[in-house]
């Protein structure tokens, strides 16, 4: 393939290079210049009806849109002349003049363009006397979304995100001039598993969730990058929480989870699925340690560690390949995987080694894959062929180790219940409650992906490294930790981890 | 015995300014009571708490959320109120109204006196005059710590 051609031109006087083809607005981005734009979105086809990116370029007798103006050899562009200034302020007043003052109740106040704008190159005093539009304030849309027509700019990003991205073209604009609205088809609601983008593209608070609606304000979230363990995928999001004031001491809340940019793997866009992901980590959590079934705050996951590497130590040497059992999961990282597999196929030569993961679902749209599990291409990396396990297999076992808690999707509790019962001394390491909590000996919450760090392949062989999004609650470790553990209280410790 | 001389010298001297106050106030009431020198008055005691000194406009007592016309707080939840408050002292939950025009109302609205500070920061964030503190209250003593959590959403 051949480097793509560049252009050279010049950006308020800085001498700038740019890919052939790209628009003028793309080209000032790279160069640092930020020019304001509602209805542009890289991730759309230019529509340049916002007008709010008008630039000056030598030779042309108006001012120009910088997204819709391929760039050229030898093209000057001009961004801050008091032309353009002007032209940014009265398009801004046009758009303000229609618009409710509704800062205070809206969600999208804070990461507003509106609002950014306005301030940047507007700061004009209201001149409008007669009283505003009044437009439908709460359409829902379909998928948990609501529409605010007052609050509407005309961008037609969702319009164009849903024709050219999911090919499902729900949405539209209707009416003409003044009484354009968007809207939906009669009786056919957006109904795609790629809604949730359309709030995160709205460049205003016409398109919110109901999800996130008036749970929090958008200066309270701290976002963090992570990659997405919902499918095998790996779609980068950005995991944005709130911890301590105002909320109660101690407390921590994940509000939302929204599409980061990876043009590798998934764009700027992300599933409704992976969306949904926010209640993976607060809900259904295992928050309490178990001792045979009962709530122990004392249990330490120490504690339980060093009690099953025990438990291990106990049967007789040359058994204990055999009579060990352990059921990992497609969400450990690569790094525990490494460590699973040096400690329990090296170290004691398990051949009993099963993954539980999420029943696979169906793969829909260009991003959700069939698989729901993050790293099933890092368990086969790591030198593992991940199957289920029947109950025969960990009946036999004399110790039992499980990491996750998704063994009872595929087996039913009082199946479960039976194989275990008399059988293995069974120890559980899992971040949800599940009905295994009670079958084992000892159950411990660990942390879910986003609480901890590492490295995910995904379903195209891409490795991608992630950090820690979450501080996790007390005594919640990562699995990584707790690998560790049992590999020290096995003996089998080689140094060299770091542990996270 | 130099000790002694010192305590009783600070006796005298502190007698001797009750007595300066005393015969001052003394005299400016008698001189305003025959109409004279009417432009400073002496000193007045105020029976608190069975009577009280009027609070100044600007005093800062205990919030209240100002009310709509049908008795609900016009507050709209924004926040901006616990955004501001430097001693973090305001808990606000919106909830959703089905009124279009409202949208959005607070479910709680809790102010924790045992850490508020009074500095009215949050009066002066309200962008619709919701939050006032105007009250006049300002006997705001309990007997535990909860008792200072007040509830502003409802009356």
């Amino acid at each position: 393939m051949s480097a793509p051609k560049t252009v050279r031109l010049t950006i308020d006087g800085r001498a700038v290079e740019a890919d052939a083809g790209t628009n003028v607005l793309r080209a000032a981005e790279k160069a640092g210049i930020a020019i304001p734009h509602f209805c542009f979105h890289p991730g759309l086809d230019v529509e340049g009806s916002c007008r709010m990116c008008l630039v000056e370029i030598e030779g042309l007798p108006k001012l120009e849109l910088a997204c819709s103006t391929v760039v050229r050899e030898g093209l000057a562009v001009r961004t801050t002349t008091e032309r353009v200034r002007r032209a940014r302020r009265d398009v801004l007043e046009f758009l303000l003049a229609e618009h409710p003052l509704d800062c205070p109740i809206c969600d999208k106040a804070g990461e507003c363009r509106l609002q950014d704008y306005y301030d940047l190159h507007g700061r004009h005093p209201g001149r409008m006397l007669e009283p505003r539009e009044s437009r439908a304030k709460k359409v829902p849309i379909g998928r948990g979304l609501i529409l605010d027509r007052e609050r509407c700019v005309l961008c037609t990003r969702c319009v164009r995100f849903l024709r050219q991205v999911t090919g499902t073209g729900e949405l539209g604009v209707f009416e003409r001039a003044l009484r354009s609205e968007i809207g939906i088809f009669d009786g056919t609601p957006v109904d795609n598993r790629y809604a949730g983008n359309l709030v995160d593209i709205c460049p205003v608070g016409a398109i919110t969730s109901e999800d996130f609606r008036f749970r929090t304000r958008a200066w309270f979230l701290t976002r963090r990058p992570s990659i997405c363990p919902h499918c095998s995928r790996g779609c980068a999001v950005s995991v944005e929480s709130r911890a301590g004031y105002p909320l109660a001491e101690g407390e921590r809340r994940v509000y939302r989870i929204a599409a980061r940019e990876n043009p590798a793997v998934n764009g700027f866009w992300m599933c409704d699925l992976g969306r949904e992901g926010r209640r993976d980590i607060e809900a259904g959590r295992l928050s309490v340690p178990l001792r045979q079934g009962r709530p122990d705050p004392g249990l330490s996951w120490t504690e339980a560690a060093g009690e099953a590497a025990a438990a291990i130590g106990r049967i007789p040497a040359g058994e204990r390949g055999e009579k060990t059992a352990v059921v990992l999961n497609g969400r450990l990282t690569c790094e525990e995987l490494a460590r699973a597999r040096a400690s329990f196929v090296d170290g004691l030569g398990c051949r009993n080694i099963f993954f539980a993961d999420s029943r696979p679902g169906r793969a829909d749209g260009p991003l959700l894959t069939a698989e729901r599990t993050p790293n099933l291409r890092g368990a086969v990396a790591a030198g593992f062929s991940p199957r289920l396990p029947d109950l025969g297999e960990l009946a036999a076992a004399r110790v039992l180790l499980v990491f996750g808690s998704r063994l009872a999707e595929h087996h039913g509790g009082p199946e479960l219940a039976r194989a275990l019962s008399g059988g293995p001394r069974t120890f559980l390491f899992a971040a949800h409650a599940g009905p295994l909590d009670g079958l084992a000996e000892m159950a411990v919450p660990v942390a879910v992906p986003a609480e901890k760090s590492g490295t995910y392949i995904n379903i195209d062989g891409l490795a991608q490294a992630f950090d820690r999004s979450l501080e996790p609650a007390p005594g919640g470790p990562a699995e990584g930790a707790v690998l560790e553990a049992l590999a020290r209280g096995l003996g089998l410790d080689r140094g060299g981890g770091d542990g996270r | 015995m130099g000790s002694a001389w010192t305590v009783i010298k600070e006796i005298l001297r502190g007698s001797a300014i009750t007595a300066r106050h005393f015969f001052v106030n003394m005299t400016f009431h008698t001189l305003r009571l025959f109409g004279l020198r009417t432009a400073r008055r002496g000193a007045v005691t105020v029976q608190y708490p069975e009577e009280a000194k009027p609070l100044g406009p600007r005093h800062r007592s205990l919030h209240r959320l100002r009310p709509r016309p049908d008795g609900r707080p016009s507050c709209v939840a924004c926040m901006l109120c616990v955004t501001v408050c430097p001693s973090e002292c305001l808990t606000v939950e919106a909830a959703e109204d089905p009124d279009p025009e409202v949208q959005k109302v607070p479910a709680r609205f809790v102010v924790d006196l045992n850490r508020c500070c009074f500095c009215g920061l949050c009066v002066e964030a309200c962008p619709v005059d919701a939050i006032r503190m105007d009250t006049g209250e300002i006997r705001l003593a309990a007997l535990d710590r909860k008792a200072l959590e007040v509830r502003l959403d409802k009356p």
